[in-house]
This record gives structure tokens, C-alpha cells and sequence, in this order.
């Protein structure tokens, strides 16, 4: 169950990588989120039921519905649709996500460990290379919250991978999104212009 | 019982002072904290070695960066007054907040031994941060908040990946917590690439913090815009908190198959940080920003010294105790510069002798001390930091970051005679409406008079601290 879950994670990635309107992106972040939560309950079968509930309410309720909504606010308030025209094209950015999947794969599979599920892990560094190219490649300032809203699952599936044997990292991870989420697109996100793509008035 | 108590009374007064009714009732609240942040350091120093809470240990190094937090968190408390005086109320109250709500997650950072409680400390400094940086609500202040709160959360994520990674070590081991003891006990045995991939995540993450390559540029903004009592904080006690965060995981992975790999990283990063300050320190426009390049460069020779090992080690601690109180009371400065020319950018300033004396002095003698020149302490460190690069051999190391020191000297030079002795460039036009006083300058001559001495002598119990921080080290 968890494998065919991270495969489809995997999937929204891609999809992710060419899409260029952020109404899809809101909604690929939501069945993230709920992909999350199947994750996190099919995975997380030894942590106590109070650990189990507070990450399954979070990935539901925070990941899956709350995140894509803000987003869906930014996108209304400032009538930003697509993304810049002069980004990296969506061919090129196909390309960049299929060699991270190639180092993903090396990678996990060079650190392959009998405690953790290699698929598992090859996701979180997909996800995570992702994350980190969607911020690189894109110039609006709501695609780079897209971007790390991105790295954040990375941190979630990562910490998912180790969370049997210590429950406690997740909850800090929960910790992370929650404070980033809430400050970052609740604040700046309203705040900034998310459709602006200048941000050099601080320069040498 | 007493750590508790010192974080829940902080807590409650950065709390309280959102609703106060009157600047003269959060003054009074402010004080009341400065004076719980000093009492809270005397009473460390009875400490040493305990454990309070599971999650904080008084170890000497904890000790010796809360007390210096102290002794800087007064002045900047003293300074923020004054920078502060003419705001309305709400920002009053949400600056001296946020001011309380720092000092106290530094503080319960220094003392973790754990580092998954020290990474929660970190994260919530960034939230308090963004509200001092924000303080002045132009433009650029939300520039600059956003950039230190986005790319501070990209390195917080990073850094959260590394410590999953060390946690992965630690499958099938008798210990599940990531307490430093415990890494420590873990990482001889522990996979090296699982180790590297950790410490490099760790490293890149907490750079955010300690303003060193490659994730300086944050610190560059945040110290530029936040407000000088802030910017002093910033790189000082928040700088020293992603040192000693860094530092803890280098002390605690010392006796792994990576030790080697890890100094020769802290040597490039080092070389980079220095390469990267000199190269905007000789085009720097902006006074602040030259200052925050200016702790790139002490950070990238930090690192230098911690790759170096041997006697590096002990002038590493000793150059970061001496920057703080250098770099803060310049920091400071900056306000009183700004409050009589209206401006920091280089063009514009001039002839600072001639409009205000002491401040000028201030400028001259805290250039001296960050330039390393005797009788700054920092000649002393810098010195030391040959000695083992020497020692080990390293002398392209040596070479070229003799040359780029060089460089950066040459570039603060030029700057600081031009602010001081010549004429502004361009004319602002500006005309002060107050008169600063000699005596605001007081704080920063007391931070550089303790640097000189450190010079030429350091109290036996400064050097016990010291030695105690780095007993684990390899010799």
C-alpha cells in the first residue's frame, strides 16, 4: 500500500514540475497532502495512538486542506494565474526533475538500510530536489512558497521514514510545517505581492 | 526548577508586554528581563556540568555565550530604548517582545544538549527575528524579513533532513535520543556517508545562523536593514548560536571515519566566506552591509581555524567571544552615525570627526579591533590560526587567506577614513534635530577596552572555560 502511495506522490511531482497555472499547483499540494495522510497511516502503526492522531489530523487537516485554500486566497487576491513566461520552460524543467529522480534513486540506493524502505527514501530525495528546483528555476515569489511548501513534504516523508523508531522527530517536523505554513503564507504571503517577481532593492 | 522558572518568567513578560498600556510599563517590563537574563547567568556559572529539564546542560561553553549574551543584551536593550523612543505604542510593544523573545530562545539554544531541542529553539528565533527586522515597516524592511524568513526556513528544513539522517544512524543502537552524548557515542560505528550527508545538511542549514557561506546572504540583508540594536544581536548572539550548534555536532562526530573530511569542508567553506567578503567588502556602497560582510569574514576564519584543529581550536572560541563585543558595539554605532548624517551609504557620509567626535573615535577604534590590528584581540587569534595552519602544513591556506585579510583591510580602510575625514561625496542635505551625547557611546569603548585587553591578557578562568569547551577536541 505504501509503496503504490509513494509512487503516486512521486507522480504529482512530475506533474508538479510541467504544470504552469497555480491553480493546479494548490490542488496537487492538497492530494499531497492527503497521499500523506494514507502514508502516515499505513506506515506509522507503532507510534502511540496520541502521536498517530496528531500527525494524521495535521497531514489532513493542515496539508490537505488548509494549505491549498491560503493558496487559493494568495491566487484570487492578486490574480496571479500562470507562471512567469520568461521561467525555465516546462520541457527543461521535465529534464532536471527526471536527472534528480536518477540521483534519488543512486542516492538511496547507496544508503540502503535495513530500517528504511528504500522507496521511501528515493521519494523524499525526489521530493526534495524538487522542491529545491522549483524555488531555483522560478522567478514569482508564490512559486518559490510553492517550491518549499514542496520541501516540506520531503521533510515530512523523511522524517515518516525514521518515525517508527522515534516519534518524536515527526512531531518537531509537524512543528516546522505549521509554524512555516502559518507565517509564511498567512503573513507574507498577503503581504508581499506574491505576483511580483523583484525582490532587489537589497543589493551591492 | 530554576531554568524553568527563567523561561517561564521570560515567556510571560515577552507576553505581557503586548499588552501594555505604556512605553514606561514595557520599559519597566524590559528591565525586569535584562535584570532575570543577568541573574539567570550569575546563577549558570554555579552550574557548571549539571543537566536541568532532560534537554539543557550548563556546559562551559553554554555558560561562557549566555554570559556574553548578557553583558550585550543589556546594551542593546539600552540602545533599543533610545532607537525606539519616538515609535507609538503597538510597535513599541511588538519590537521589545520579539527583543525578549530572542534573548530567551538564544539562551535556551546555547544550553541545549539535545538537537532536536536545539533546532526548535533555533526555528523560533527566526519568528522573533522577523518581527525586530520588520520593525520599521518600509519596503525593504518587508524585503528584507522576507528573505531572512524564507531562505532561514529552507535551512531550518535542511537542517531538520540532517538530523533525520543522524537519527537513521542510531536504528538498532541502544540510543534513541539525539542528545549530543548520544551522537557522539553513536558516530565511531555510525556509516560515513550517512554522517556526511548529515553534517553537510546540518552545516548548510545552520549557516543561516552563523552568516557564513553559503548561506550568508540573509544575514548580509537582516543586519543591513534591523534595526543597529538588533543588527548587534543579530551578529552576535544569533551568529553565536549557529556556531555553537555547528561546533556541538563537530565535537560530537570528532571521533568518526569523518573527522578528516569534515575539517577539510570547514577549510573550503572558510576559504569561500573569505573569498566572498573581501570580493563585496572592496564594491561595498552601504556601511551596514560592510559590516555584515565583515562577520562573513571572521566567521569564514573561524571555520578555517576549527578545520585546522590544534591550537585553532582555542583561538576559534576566543575570536567568536571577541567579535561579538566588536561587531555589536559597531553595530551600534551605526545608529548614532545614522542619527547625526541621515544616512549610511558611503557617498553620502562624511567628515564624522567633525559633526560628532566620540562617535567617530568608536568607528576608528572598533575598525582597528575587527581589522585585527594590534592591539585588538583578534591579531592574538589570527595569529594563533597561522600557527596551526603553519603547523599542519597548509600553506596555500595560509597564503591565501593572508591575502584576502589583506584585502578586506584595504577595503575597510579606505571606508572608514572616507566616513571619518573627508567630505560626503553627494550632499543629503540633511540637518540633525538632536544632539547625541558622548555617553551613548560609553557601551561600545567598554566592549572594545575588554577586546584590547584580551590582547594581552586573558583571566585564568576565561582560559579554563575555553579549554574546558574543547577537551573532547583531538589535540
Amino acid at each position: 500500500m505504501t509503496n503504490y502511495l509513494t509512487v503516486m506522490f512521486a507522480i504529482t511531482i512530475v506533474y508538479l514540475a510541467i504544470t504552469e497555472r497555480f491553480a493546479v499547483y494548490a490542488r496537487l499540494l492538497g492530494i499531497q497532502g492527503f497521499i500523506l495522510f494514507g502514508i502516515t497511516l499505513s506506515e506509522l502503526h507503532k507510534v502511540s495512538i496520541g502521536d498517530l492522531l496528531f500527525v494524521s489530523s495535521e497531514t489532513l487537516f493542515f496539508k490537505g486542506i488548509v494549505v491549498p485554500y491560503m493558496i487559493t486566497r494568495i491566487i484570487k487576491s492578486t490574480n496571479v494565474v500562470k507562471v512567469a513566461n520568461d521561467t525555465l520552460s516546462g520541457f527543461y524543467e521535465l529534464l532536471f526533475i527526471i536527472i534528480s529522480l536518477l540521483i534519488s534513486i543512486f542516492m538511496a540506493y547507496t544508503l540502503k538500510n535495513p530500517y528504511i524502505n528504500t522507496v521511501f527514501l528515493t521519494i523524499a530525495f525526489f521530493t526534495m530536489f524538487s522542491g529545491l528546483i522549483i524555488i531555483v528555476t522560478h522567478r514569482l515569489i508564490i512559486s518559490h512558497l510553492i517550491g518549499f511548501l514542496v520541501l516540506e513534504n520531503s521533510v515530512f516523508i523523511f522524517s515518516i521514514a525514521v518515525g517508527n523508531e522515534m516519534p518524536m522527530l515527526i512531531n518537531i517536523g509537524t512543528l516546522l510545517d505549521i509554524f512555516v505554513g502559518v507565517l509564511i503564507l498567512g503573513f507574507f504571503g498577503m503581504k508581499l505581492k506574491p505576483n511580483i517577481d523583484e525582490l532587489t532593492t537589497l543589493k551591492d | 526548577m530554576i531554568l524553568t522558572l527563567f523561561l517561564i518568567i521570560s515567556a510571560s513578560l515577552g507576553f505581557a508586554i503586548f499588552f501594555s498600556g505604556s512605553k514606561l510599563l514595557t520599559k519597566f517590563i524590559v528591565i525586569i528581563f535584562g535584570l532575570l537574563h543577568a541573574a539567570f547567568s550569575v546563577y549558570s556559572w554555579t552550574r557548571i556540568g549539571s543537566t536541568e529539564l532532560t534537554y539543557f546542560t550548563y556546559d562551559h561553553l553554554a555558560v561562557l555565550f549566555l554570559t556574553i549574551l548578557s553583558v550585550i543584551g543589556t546594551a542593546v536593550i539600552y540602545h533599543g530604548f533610545i532607537y525606539v523612543s519616538k515609535d507609538e505604542l503597538r510597535k513599541y510593544n511588538i519590537y521589545h517582545s520579539s527583543l525578549i523573545l530572542l534573548i530567551t530562545c538564544i539562551s535556551g539554544a546555547y544550553l541545549s544538549n539535545n538537537l532536536s531541542a536545539l533546532w526548535i529553539f533555533a526555528e523560533a528565533t527566526t519568528l522573533a527575528v522577523a518581527g525586530l527586522i520588520y520593525h520599521d515597516r518600509t519596503t525593504i524592511s518587508l524585503e528584507a524579513t522576507w528573505k531572512y524568513v524564507f531562505l532561514s526556513s529552507v535551512g531550518i528544513a535542511l537542517a531538520f533532513i540532517g538530523i533525520l539522517f543522524i537519527s537513521m544512524t542510531m536504528n538498532g543502537t541502544p540510543y534513541n535520543d539525539l542528545s549530543f552524548n548520544s551522537i557522539s557515542a553513536v558516530a565511531a560505528n555510525a556509516k560515513p556517508l550517512y554522517l556526511k550527508i548529515s553534517f553537510l545538511f546540518i552545516f548548510v542549514g545552520f549557516a543561516t545562523k552563523m552568516e557564513i557561506f553559503p548561506m550568508h546572504t540573509i544575514g548580509i540583508d537582516a543586519n543591513a536593514v534591523a534595526p543597529s540594536p538588533v543588527a548587534a544581536l543579530i551578529s552576535s548572539g544569533l551568529v553565536n548560536m549557529g556556531f555553537i550548534t555547528i561546533f556541538r555536532i563537530y565535537t560530537s562526530l570528532c571521533g568518526s571515519a569523518i573527522f578528516g573530511w569534515m575539517n577539510n569542508l570547514l577549510i573550503l567553506v572558510g576559504i569561500l566566506s573569505l573569498l566572498t567578503a573581501a570580493g563585496y567588502m572592496l564594491k561595498a556602497k552601504h556601511l551596514k552591509r560592510m559590516f555584515a560582510y565583515s562577520t562573513l569574514e571572521n566567521m569564514g576564519l573561524l571555520a578555517i581555524a576549527l578545520g585546522a584543529g590544534g591550537g585553532g581550536y582555542y583561538a576559534a572560541v576566543l575570536l567568536i567571544i571577541m567579535h561579538s563585543f566588536i561587531k555589536s558595539g559597531l553595530f551600534i554605532q551605526m545608529n548614532q552615525l545614522y542619527r547625526v548624517m541621515g544616512t549610511l551609504w558611503l557617498d553620502k557620509s562624511g567628515r564624522y570627526l567633525k559633526i560628532f567626535p566620540a562617535g567617530a573615535l568608536v568607528l576608528i577604534v572598533g575598525s582597528v579591533c575587527i581589522m585585527a590590528i594590534p592591539p585588538s584581540g583578534l591579531f592574538l587569534t589570527e595569529m594563533m590560526i597561522f600557527k596551526a595552519l603553519v603547523l599542519n602544513g597548509n600553506w596555500f591556506v595560509l597564503i591565501t587567506s593572508a591575502f584576502l585579510l589583506c584585502c578586506i583591510m584595504y577595503a575597510l580602510t579606505i571606508r572608514i577614513m572616507h566616513v571619518v575625514f573627508s567630505a560626503p561625496r553627494a550632499d543629503t542635505g540633511f540637518v540633525p534635530d538632536e544632539k547625541i551625547s558622548a555617553a551613548e557611546t560609553v557601551s561600545q569603548f567598554v566592549f572594545f577596552v575588554v577586546v584590547i585587553i584580551l590582547c594581552f591578557y586573558q583571566p585564568p578562568f576565561l582560559k579554563e572555560m575555553i579549554e574546558q569547551s574543547i577537551s573532547v577536541l583531538p589535540k
